[in-house]
């Protein structure tokens, strides 16, 4: 199976702003992704729509972790698989160049969160992404069960065409 | 030294990336046929090329890589383009559909750039929505030829790059309810357009130009929205006036949260993807095989009178 995500410039940009952005107390900043799917025997194809930044309240004060994200953050995401019924991924950002890596603690609280997804948008495949500063990594769950597989490549839609592949 | 040495310039792995890319050209009429040429000299790897017609004795004016000894063998326009690509890319990934693209969706998907020279403003509405659900890049070329009167033409046409999020051939003023209006009233009672080769050539290189700026990274600044017009009888193509007021325009046709299939549902796709990793009912009702080196080990542990 191949799974390509794909993702407007003008977006990929508009997130990395936003993640760059300083917050009262975090040391880094994280948002949610939502995407629509298609696909074509064993291709999947992930097609970003629109990011929403986790609003400044609902961080908690974490100091082991960059950004601790609260209940509520958490809820409003949930909500928005839900009503709009998207596919939801988690984003932050490792600052440098090339291909990032989830960190130890990024792919324990993704275990936590990502399968409640399932409970209520299971017709939809969810996940997380980390950016750096020129390219993307990210996992995609097909199911609440089983951890995520990375995402093998990635297309930044604008002009030249940018793609890269992370598995 | 590398055939394509002359256009090294296009960025140190130009190569590499036209070779790795896949063109999705729809309709392979005169403007189609003129970019399947040049996208095979570049050094296009893949090409999903889709028209439903065959060479006919009126294309032949114009329908590059077309023979007048195709006519009596009916070659379909697939198969020419095939033809004209397999003759200038080595081992190219071709896929040709002699069909409409409604039927070709699947394979066009994947595609990393979508390019429509077809007639119908209803037709580039629907192939530009597609694009834009699977975040592809949509070059659009069209020309036509308009009677002034008293056997004066006006030869005109257009290049419109329609990137997902940016305007889009509606945000152009291209199309209208009217015009769609329009055509439909007149279904079924239009004959053959005039269509000449050289405006057709035009457009196409002008197409052409656009898409190596999206695969290479020759030019920095290239913009994300292009809107060119030409002018036939001057013999100018100049950038329309909607190209600079529309540039920073978000597009309101074409909605991100569009992007997608509609009914794409993931238990649906691991049921498909699992059903083929199972073995088919044939497959499991056979004995299972022999283990060779079981076989084997059996056969010399008897020898050694190990076993009976």
């Amino acid at each position: 199976m191949t799974t390509r995500f794909k993702i407007t410039r003008r977006l990929l940009r508009a997130i990395r702003q936003d993640l760059e952005r300083p917050h009262p107390f975090a040391y880094e900043r994280v948002g949610f992704l939502s995407a629509g799917l298609s696909s074509t025997d064993s291709n999947l194809l992930v097609l970003a729509r629109e990011y929403r930044p986790v609003a400044d309240d609902d961080y908690l004060h974490d100091s082991s972790v960059g950004a601790m994200m609260g209940p509520e953050a958490i809820r409003k995401a949930l909500q928005w698989a839900m009503a709009e019924r998207v596919a939801i991924f988690h984003v932050h950002a490792h600052h440098g160049r090339g291909q990032p890596g989830f960190s130890g603690v990024d792919l324990r609280e993704q275990a936590k969160f990502v399968p409640n997804f399932f409970q209520i948008a299971p017709q939809w495949p969810h996940g997380a992404l980390v950016l750096s500063d020129d390219s993307c990594f990210g996992h995609i769950w097909l199911d609440g069960s089983k951890p995520g597989d990375a995402i093998t490549g990635f297309v930044e839609v604008g002009a030249p065409l940018a793609t890269w592949s992370a598995a | 030294m590398s055939r394509f040495d002359r256009q090294s310039f296009l960025g140190p792995d130009s190569e590499s990336r036209l070779r790795e890319a896949t063109l999705g050209l729809v309709g392979l009429g005169g403007g189609g046929s003129h970019i399947v040429q040049q996208t095979g000299h570049l050094g296009v790897g893949g090409f999903i090329v889709v028209d439903p017609d065959h060479l006919t004795d009126t294309n032949t004016n114009r329908l590059i890589g077309g023979t007048l000894a195709d006519l009596p063998l009916a070659t379909s326009k697939v198969t020419i383009a095939e033809r004209l690509l397999r003759g200038l890319v080595e081992d190219p990934r071709v896929i040709k559909r002699v069909d409409t693209w409604h039927n070709v969706t699947a394979e066009l998907k994947l595609c990393d750039i979508i390019v429509g020279a077809v007639d119908s403003f209803n037709e580039r509405e629907q192939l530009e929505r597609f694009a834009r659900r699977h975040l592809i890049p949509y070059i659009d070329i069209g020309m036509d030829v308009h009677e002034l009167g008293n056997k004066q033409y006006l030869i005109g046409g257009q290049v419109i790059l329609s990137m997902p999020g940016c305007p889009c051939l509606r945000c152009c003023g291209l199309i209208t309810d009217e015009s769609l209006e329009e055509e439909a009233g007149r279904y079924g009672a239009a004959g053959g357009r005039p269509q000449v080769v050289w405006p057709n050539g035009v457009l196409a290189s002008t197409a052409v130009g656009l898409i190596v700026q999206l695969l290479t990274p020759w030019f920095k600044d290239s913009p994300e929205f292009v809107y060119l017009d030409y002018d036939g009888n001057r013999g100018t193509v100049t950038p329309n006036d909607r190209m600079k007021l529309l540039r920073h325009k978000v597009c309101p046709h074409h909605p991100a949260r569009e992007t997608g299939d509609p009914l794409f549902d993931v238990r649906d796709f691991n049921r498909l993807r699992f059903a083929k990793l199972q073995p088919t009912d044939e497959l499991a009702a056979r004995p299972p095989l022999a283990n060779s080196w079981r076989t084997r080990w059996v056969a010399i542990a008897r020898r050694l009178g190990l076993t009976r």
